[in-house]
């Protein structure tokens, strides 16, 4: 299966991205890429620009770091505009849970924005 | 492996190994075979991920040293895709999960089945030309 993942820090934010498929068989190395990321930024941008392939089993991985990272004060944007991966999003009524950004430079700014605490009145 | 034949009655029938690695060839068949069919492109898209969530129901499950059967045809405007695995305890698939949410959204009709000998199958219907279409 076509899947590639990597990480890349930006102090206070890191950006998870993910190219490819993701299914039963390739969600663990994604899971593994978000708890690395997670151990040294609160808020992680996850770019999904080129992931033609997003089940329910990577929706789980999705929200279980979007729970840790909650729970730490952080959170988890999400970079989609594949539209069957906004459909899966929509069905699952997880549109409303994820911050959904159609673009890199809009995640940016609202990860940056919750670094510093000011997007807490927006939830 | 996988193997794939084709009846002069248009079933075709995929089975690959119990392993999610062969998720992938069972979503790729069903596109293939839908877009032969003249599905929409938003159809063969649903039913890509509808055959994967069926597909992955069934891996929690099933028997990893078996196979999984992956049977589709088409019956007037429907494709019916019936995939089928031996499971460990014969399950009923769990309807409150992401993974059923999906299927249920993305095909008309899905309906889960246990067999005495703990063979489980997932059967889902996709209309073509539209879903809710008459």
């Amino acid at each position: 299966v076509e899947f590639d993942v990597k990480i890349t820090s930006e102090t206070p934010l890191a950006w998870v991205t993910v190219a490819g498929e993701v299914d039963v068989y390739t969600a663990d190395a994604l899971r593994e890429a978000l708890r690395e990321a997670e151990a040294d930024s609160k808020q992680i941008i996850v770019d999904l620009l080129e992931v033609n392939f997003l089940d329910s089993t990577g929706i789980g991985v999705l929200v279980g770091s979007l729970k840790r990272l909650r729970e730490g004060g952080g959170d988890l944007h999400l970079v989609v505009t594949q539209p069957s991966v906004l459909k899966v999003l929509r069905i699952t009524s997880l549109d409303r849970v994820f911050q959904v950004h159609a673009d890199l430079d809009e995640a940016r700014s609202a990860a940056e924005a919750g670094a510093s605490g000011a997007d807490k009145a927006s939830r | 492996m996988s193997q794939e034949t084709t009846s002069a009655k248009g079933i075709v029938e995929l089975r690959v190994p119990a392993d999610p690695a062969y998720l992938a060839v069972l979503r790729t068949t069903t596109a293939v075979l839908a877009a032969r069919l003249d599905f929409t492109l938003d159809e063969i898209e649903d039913l890509r991920i509808a055959i994967d969530e069926a597909g992955a129901v069934l891996l929690s499950h099933a028997d990893r040293s078996g196979t999984v059967l992956c049977r589709l045809h088409i019956d007037g405007d429907t494709l019916v895709a019936e995939v089928s695995a031996q499971t460990i305890d014969g399950f009923a698939p769990a309807r409150d999960t992401f993974a059923w949410t999906v299927l249920s959204a993305l095909a008309d009709d899905v309906q889960a089945t246990a067999s005495d000998d703990r063979t489980v199958a997932i059967v889902l219907r996709k209309r073509r030309g539209g879903s809710g279409a008459a």
